[in-house]
């Protein structure tokens, strides 16, 4: 009955009632927009990393720190002996790396540079591509990055000295074989990618690696003294941290955006509960309790939020629509930033449980603002109310 | 035998003004027997509503007692007070106040959603309550598609349909032309006669004083005449 009532009212306000459920709705949608962007976004970036560099996860060389560029020299270990069946079978990619000075068209820039078997499985990388059969011009890929930011482009041919484990600088002339769309940007940036027999050659560090990359998860547990396994968690721990860091800009928006659309609901709420102060008596003199009352114009406040859930998914149709198909354009520049998963349009993903708690969240703010100005209705005199007197 | 349905005793009410307190009702001793047709008739702020409301449980004495159908009014809760308007008795008001919402059916079906009534012998009874104001022909229709004559036939339908024992009815005809106000209270007087419901009215308009046989004249919050009209 009280669910009938508070039905029929909300058709009787009309437009307004179609405002308020709009307006909700366009909140909703833009909260959805935003949710399924950040949620697609981090999807792409680890798929991305994962075919590019991470694989099943990554045994790396105890002493390689990420953050200190010192350590590269020293980051390599001997290849363990119970790991050389699994490479073979091409279970595991092994990946030599090195700190290095390029010399394109004489300017001189830091680079790391990176060995990787040219037969391999375990990443998307095409490695096969990379020969140790040329030695006197050795060839070298490059992702689109390092490309735009060394100026180098597909034949190039520059010089490259890397120091060996001895101490000893070498100078080497590589070619550039193809310039890749490579999508992972730790992956791209800086990087020039080698055939690992040469690298080692070059750095006089016969069967030795930085990190391996595992194609089965079978490997993470693998002990070593000098290798130890790196988890999801600690690999993608940069950009989780970003997507924290992103998360408060996030809560700040959506704050701002139920806070205009409450203030809809709460007006609406406030001028129903002083224009219908003599129903508000009708009701009690035929036997509505103040309690019922008040969830009678809860309910209908709540119900403004239940109608712009259910048309949220058909107004924002469109909008859902492009964004899963078309993509998130990347802007020009973006992908040169360092930033994961920026690197090719960002085709939305609609993560459901997400979504369905922003929905619930929604739901029970506009609870509590339709309840906060049926307030005065709990201390309303019905004989006051019937003759439309404001307490 | 008479059935003492309402009893008044000792009863007084003040409300707060800037200036202290102004007693709107004056040491009012009453009696409403079963079947009675009867009204506080008086100037405007002679307490006619005050006392009105106090009967149906809208409102509280500030001293005095008063008991209605048992219950002593100035003891109910609110909850309490709730459901003996909802149970056992109707009103009817000067503006009508029906649920703009709500078509003619669903305004008188209202009471009898608030009691649980089952679906098949709330039907029943709605119709017949709509039946008894002559306004079958209107079921469907708004009480914005309706007149004034019309809006209080139905008004007076949905304190009626529960068949309450008391129906306190409030300047009933004060916004009706003078047939409609004729029209109005013979279906009252004919529901008083056939379902034996009492009615208190609050009223100066002399159409309704003619068909009162009870008329409890008011003046200043006090009782000032309490005569059974002639030929009761």
């Amino acid at each position: 009955m009280i669910l009938r009532l508070a039905v029929k009212n909300i058709l009787h306000n009309g437009w307004r009632s179609l405002i308020n459920i709009v307006v909700v709705s366009i909140v909703l949608i833009v909260m959805v927009w935003t949710q399924a962007m950040y949620y697609s976004w981090i999807r792409l970036a680890e798929i991305q990393q994962t075919d590019w560099e991470y694989g099943k996860g990554l045994l790396r060389v105890k002493t390689y720190d990420p953050y200190d560029p010192l350590t590269f020299d020293e980051s390599y270990a001997p290849i363990p002996q119970e790991l050389q069946n699994a490479i073979d079978q091409e279970e595991i990619a092994p990946i030599l790396m090195a700190p290095a000075t390029i010399y394109p068209q004489g300017r001189m820039l830091s680079a790391v540079i990176k060995g990787i078997p040219q037969q391999q499985s375990v990443l998307v990388f095409p490695s096969g591509k990379l020969s140790a059969q040329q030695k006197d011009i050795v060839p070298v890929l490059i992702g689109k990055a390092m490309a735009k930011s060394s100026r180098l482009s597909q034949g190039d041919i520059f010089t490259i000295r890397v120091r060996d484990i001895n101490g000893a600088y070498n100078a080497i002339d590589a070619i550039v074989e193809e310039v890749l769309p490579i999508p992972a940007p730790t992956a791209d940036i800086g990087t020039i990618w080698v055939n690992l027999d040469l690298l080692q050659e070059i750095r006089e560090a016969p069967n030795t690696a930085s990190y391996f990359v595992l194609g089965s998860s079978k490997y993470q547990n693998f002990e070593s003294s000098d290798f130890r396994f790196i988890d999801k968690d600690e690999y993608f721990a940069d950009l989780y941290q970003m997507l924290e860091n992103e998360r408060f800009q996030q809560v700040l928006m959506y704050a701002l955006l139920v806070f205009l659309a409450m203030i809809a609901i709460f007006d609406t709420q406030a001028l129903a509960v002083f224009k219908r102060r003599k129903e508000i008596g009708t009701l009690a003199a035929l036997g509505f309790t103040k309690a019922k009352i008040v969830l009678l114009f809860t309910l209908e406040g709540t119900i403004y939020t239940v109608c712009a859930i259910l048309a949220t998914p058909i107004l924002g149709f469109p909008l859902f629509y492009y964004f899963a198909t078309s993509g998130f354009p990347i802007l020009e520049g973006y992908d040169e930033f360092g930033l994961p998963g920026f690197t090719e349009p960002i085709k939305f993903l609609y993560p459901i449980d997400e979504i369905l708690m922003v929905f619930f969240v929604i739901l029970i703010f506009t609870v509590f603002v339709s309840w906060l100005p049926t307030r005065k209705i709990a201390k309303m005199n019905p004989v006051d109310a019937l003759r439309g007197k404001v307490n | 035998m008479k059935e003492v349905i309402a009893q008044i005793k000792d009863l007084s009410k003040s409300f707060p003004t800037g200036e202290g307190e102004f007693w709107a009702l004056k040491s009012i001793s009453l009696e409403f027997n079963r079947g009675e047709f009867s009204g506080f008739v008086g100037p405007s702020g002679s307490g006619k509503t005050t006392l009105l409301n106090i009967l149906g449980s809208l409102d509280t004495p500030t001293k005095g007692e008063v008991e209605v159908l048992g219950n002593k009014i100035h003891q109910l809760n609110q909850s309490d007070a709730a459901q003996l308007r909802s149970k056992h008795i109707g009103f009817i008001f000067q503006t009508y106040n029906l649920l703009p919402v709500y078509n003619v059916y669903e305004n008188v079906e209202f009471p009898l959603l608030l009691i649980k009534m089952d679906a098949a012998k709330r039907k029943k009874m709605v119709k017949d309550a709509i039946a008894w104001v002559g306004l079958t022909d209107k079921i469907k229709s708004r009480p914005n598609q309706l007149s004034g004559g019309q809006c209080q036939r139905v008004a007076i339908a949905r304190a009626m349909v529960k068949k309450p024992e008391l129906v306190l009815a409030d300047e009933p005809t004060a916004n009706l032309d003078t047939e409609n106000s004729f029209n109005i209270l013979d279906t009252m007087l004919k529901l008083n006669k056939e379902l034996n419901t009492t009615f208190i009215f609050s009223t100066h308009d002399p159409k309704v004083i003619e068909y009162l046989k009870r008329i409890i004249r008011l003046i200043d919050g006090e009782v000032a005449s309490d005569d059974l009209a002639s030929g009761s």
